[in-house]
């Protein structure tokens, strides 16, 4: 009787070589396992494809070209303005510096010379 | 029908120009002055540059805000200005292209000033349209210098009046409602004796 038992345990506990696929089987189980521990939104992140980054970084590219961009555009405008009123004053200034040219030529006309003030 | 619009137009379009006379000078390049001036200013505003040099003037400064207040008749100004190291290194056949434009109509000689004591001739003129200056026009000539100053647009006498004691106008004394031939120059101030 112990013989049989003996017998029959050995059977059992043979060493049985695994099928061609155990490894892989066993890997994607333990993949599988440990998919479901991780929390969604790192699944998704994990997820995101390179072209969404890709995307994401022309856009950003684009908003902060356009803003400097126009910051420079500002700033050439408020230069040629800065300029533009420079040169009215300049205009207005040679104007008068002219008519006072021809004020002071009337005005020299006009006024008898001193000697004949004080002899009269 | 198109032919003949188009015909009328070609027809009428000279005599509509010819109607309205244009207060802007036909400026020389001046190029060949330029490269012999010591020192040489040009300056050409049009009404896009006015408008923004308008809103760069700052309305609390009296000068800034009198020369607003100028800016809002005016369409354009154009200012050459040639100095020389020596006399007479220009030609007055140089200027002449300037001056025969002021004999078209519209122009009116409002000063003519010859001096012998500053050398300076100054001229200026004045065009007129619907009892009203739309156009000044300046030529000074000096030795060693000369100015050729264009304003066009509604120019105010009044304004150009207000502008005594600023950038150094004189008072002119201007009278509006006398012809631009009949102005008078101010009457001289005579010092007292003590």
């Amino acid at each position: 009787m112990s013989n049989d038992i003996e017998s029959r345990l050995k059977a059992a506990l043979r060493p049985v070589a695994p099928c061609t696929q155990f490894s892989e089987k066993l890997v994607a189980k333990v993949c599988a396992d440990r998919t479901a521990q991780i929390p969604p939104r790192r699944l998704a992140a994990a997820g995101r494809p390179l072209a969404w980054w890709l995307s994401a970084s022309v856009a950003a590219s684009v908003i902060l070209g356009t803003g400097v961009h126009q910051h420079l555009q500002q700033q050439r405008l408020q230069q040629s303005g800065l300029e533009a009123r420079r040169e009215v004053l300049e205009a207005l200034r040679m104007t008068s510096q002219k008519l006072n040219l021809a004020y002071e030529a009337v005005k020299s006309q006009a006024t008898p010379p001193a000697d004949e003030q004080s002899g009269a | 029908m198109k032919r003949f619009t188009l015909l009328l137009i070609a027809l009428l379009t000279p005599i509509l120009a010819g109607a309205a006379p244009s207060a802007r000078l036909l400026l020389p390049n001046f190029a060949g002055l330029a490269q012999k001036a010591s020192e040489s200013v040009s300056i050409t505003l049009d009404p896009a540059l006015l408008s923004l040099a308008g809103k760069f003037l700052d309305g609390n400064d009296p000068q800034d805000a009198a020369t607003k207040d100028i800016l809002k008749g005016l369409q354009g100004i154009y200012v050459r200005s040639y100095t020389f190291d020596k006399d007479s290194a220009y030609q007055q056949s140089d200027i002449d292209a300037v001056r025969s434009q002021l004999s078209a109509p519209g122009w009116n000689r409002l000063m003519e000033t010859r001096s012998r004591k500053t050398h300076a001739d100054v001229d200026i003129y004045i065009m007129i349209d619907n009892n009203q200056a739309v156009g000044l026009a300046l030529i000074a000539s000096e030795p060693r210098q000369f100015t050729i100053v264009n304003i066009v647009g509604a120019i105010d006498l009044d304004k150009l009046h207000k502008l005594e004691g600023q950038f150094g106008v004189p008072k002119l004394d201007l009278d509006q409602s006398k012809p631009p031939d009949q102005l008078k120059p101010p009457a001289p101030q005579r010092k007292q004796s003590p």
